[in-house]
């Protein structure tokens, strides 16, 4: 019996290196890809060398690929002068946590009765998840809904409840509780006498961690990236996110230089905005989190993605 | 890919209810409870905003409710009892207007390039992904081409500075041609190249997933009796798995033909750095709803434009879907 499968097997191997890709095609093609890494690549790479070169250089030599003269000082400022940044980066790490355990909580619990076969009223609501899919009500209900009904304008609330639920999420979620977890295995649980609650937390949860692991990376990512919120429901400084927080650098240092080639007197005003190095090092420090943690959790949401996309 | 297994007869046939008796009645209360977190956000952020889409036929003004009345919030009673409806006026404001063709334009012409663009980078790149010889070198390139999309559009507003600006990688490889350095801040022209550029940069990785899912889950057999029969790799890709892959790909366009009237807000706001000159390429539908509220106009004229995103976007994904359906009725989304 074993040795019937082994020869099955090296037989389908076989073939596999048979049909493989010619050698010169496959050579074509990992130097396209070599050459696709490097154009997503090195934008980010500008940034990282411009962000630790010394200003003066930055000013004379302008943007490259390597810094002309090495220097830290952007950063050192940057952390030394924390309150510029410190709270907008203390917002978005609130908003973010928050955001994420509400929208594991409430994706994963509602993806898991719309997975099950006996739940009489899967369809409807499904189909009320599904729908704000294809339907939104636009910018303009969505923000007088949340400024004069609701009344999360201009909080901390507005960077993240928002966000906390994605009909997307909860359709991939539903897929990967059909295809991960057995309906014997819950069929089991309710004869041994456990109650939906119980099978769920119990049973369900642990065999569906990679997606959830995946649904939290990418509300995590999505509410610590999210502008459009801030933008549109917060007026005040305290409670500005990172993005927005940068956004506004970047934009009035643009204005500022513009307006001071025509007028002289803001010349001194530009003296004191930050320095470019100091923005990029500001930009570095904005997306420094997900760049670093970004090879750990991929592996994890390919698996979560490739399984809970696939039509179930 | 939702609503359509709901409704095959296949499972249909596996709905074999119990009676209704208090182990049922148990059994869907707690299913009822695990709906409600999710109920409340879907109600508060989806549904609630939807009635308030007749501020488009309406003139919009805050007024006080007097002290008796049932109504107690100023926005409800202003929006349903108050102001007055003005019919299409709101419409006919905007599309007189000279910017609003322009407007339009920009958001169709930009959907139509990312979808067609994005569609062929994305496809490509997921065969090309399977196809690779070295298992691990084709999981490292698309690791790597993924991770754009975790990187938000204001750091990429910053990367395009770095490379567009006055002293940006550009100008100094133009004038180290010998070239004049151009002021990218003030042309145009060049703008459509950087937002498609920077779309697909974006994009394509994060678009591959689904249809790398797709594909690694096709039957390897029908490869090999192909390429049995003499079948090369160019022929097995254009007659086994573009023909498999068929409804995802329509299914997933479905979908962008209903985006069609959204823009990427992010991209369009932030990467041109709020600059005058480049408005006229830069304005798509999100960002003159979101200008004309916070000029200050009439709420009723922003939410007339975001009609258009809502409402006609969603009658285009019936219509396309209609017609799908009619054509090849497997493929229909529902």
């Amino acid at each position: 019996m074993t040795s019937k499968a082994d020869i099955k097997v090296k037989v389908v191997k076989k073939n596999k290196d048979m049909n493989q890709l010619s050698a010169g095609a496959n050579v074509v093609l990992n130097i396209i890809f070599i050459l696709a890494v490097i154009i997503v690549v090195a934008p980010i790479w500008v940034i990282i060398m411009a962000s630790i070169t010394s200003e003066s250089a930055l000013l004379t030599y302008g943007y490259g690929f390597w810094p002309q003269e090495f220097s830290l000082r952007a950063y050192t400022f940057l952390f030394s002068k924390g309150s510029i940044i410190g709270t907008a980066y203390k917002n978005t790490i609130i908003a973010t946590v928050a955001g994420t355990i509400l929208c594991v909580c409430s994706v994963g619990l509602y993806a898991y009765p719309i997975s099950r076969s006996d739940f009489r009223w899967r369809g409807l609501f499904t189909f009320i998840s599904f729908f704000t899919m294809l339907f939104t009500a636009g910018t303009v209900p969505f923000f007088v809904t949340c400024r004069q009904i609701l009344g999360i304008g201009n909080s901390i609330f507005a960077l993240f409840l928002p966000l906390s639920f994605s009909a997307y999420w909860v359709i991939i979620m539903r897929t990967f509780y059909k295809s991960n977890v057995p309906d014997s295995i819950i069929e089991s649980a309710r004869i041994d006498g456990a109650g939906e609650w119980r099978t769920l937390l119990q049973i369900v949860l642990p065999l569906a961690t990679p997606g959830l692991a995946t649904v939290a990376l990418f509300a995590a990512i999505g509410i610590w990236n999210n502008f459009f919120n801030c933008l549109l429901l917060v007026d005040e400084a305290k409670y500005y996110n990172l993005q927005f927080t940068i956004y506004q650098t970047l934009n009035s240092i643009r204005f500022l230089k513009e307006m001071a080639s025509q007028v002289g007197s803001l010349a001194a005003q530009i003296a004191d905005l930050p320095s470019e190095t100091f923005r990029m090092a500001m930009a570095m420090v904005t997306m420094g989190p997900i760049i670093l943690a970004y090879p750990f959790f991929q592996k994890y949401f390919v698996k979560g993605l490739t399984i809970g996309a696939v039509k179930g | 890919m939702a609503a359509k297994s709901a409704l095959t007869p296949g499972t249909a046939k596996a709905l074999k209810h119990r009676k209704w008796g208090s182990g049922e009645i148990k059994r869907h209360i707690a299913f009822l409870t695990m709906l409600l977190p999710g109920c409340i956000f879907l109600f508060c952020f989806s549904y609630l905003p939807m009635p308030a889409i007749i501020l488009a036929f309406k003139r919009y003004q805050l007024a006080k409710p007097p002290k008796d009345f049932w109504i107690q919030n100023k926005f409800i009673y202003s929006l349903f009892i108050q102001n007055e409806w003005v019919g299409l006026s709101n419409f006919k404001f905007i599309f007189n207007t000279p910017d609003a063709w322009t407007v339009i334009r920009n958001t169709i012409g930009y959907n139509l390039v990312f979808m067609a663009l994005g569609l062929v980078l994305s496809v490509g790149l997921a065969i090309a992904v399977n196809e690779l010889r070295n298992r691990f070198l084709a999981k490292f390139y698309h690791t790597v081409l993924f991770m754009p999309y975790f990187i938000s559009w204001i750091i990429v507003a910053y990367v395009v500075y770095a490379f567009v600006s006055a002293k940006g990688v550009f100008n100094q490889w133009i004038t180290a041609m010998g070239g004049t350095a151009i002021q990218f801040y003030s042309e145009p022209k060049y703008w459509p190249f950087i937002f498609v550029f920077c779309n697909i940069w974006k994009y394509t990785g994060n678009n591959s997933i689904i249809y790398l899912a797709t594909l690694t889950g096709f039957d390897q057999q029908l490869y090999e009796a192909a390429a049995i029969d003499g079948a090369g790799k160019w022929r097995q890709i254009t007659n086994i798995t573009l023909p498999l892959l068929l409804p995802t790909i329509v299914l997933l366009q479905i979908l962008a033909v209903g985006r069609i009237f959204n823009g990427d807000f992010d991209m369009f706001y932030s990467v041109p750095n709020g600059s005058g000159p480049l408005k006229s390429v830069s304005t798509t539908l999100d960002v003159y709803v979101y200008n004309t509220m916070k000029t200050g106009a009439q709420l009723g004229l922003a939410a007339a434009a975001g009609f258009f995103q809502s409402v006609v976007g969603f009658t285009l994904v019936l219509t396309t879907n209609l017609i799908v359906r009619r054509v090849s009725p497997d493929m229909a989304m529902f």
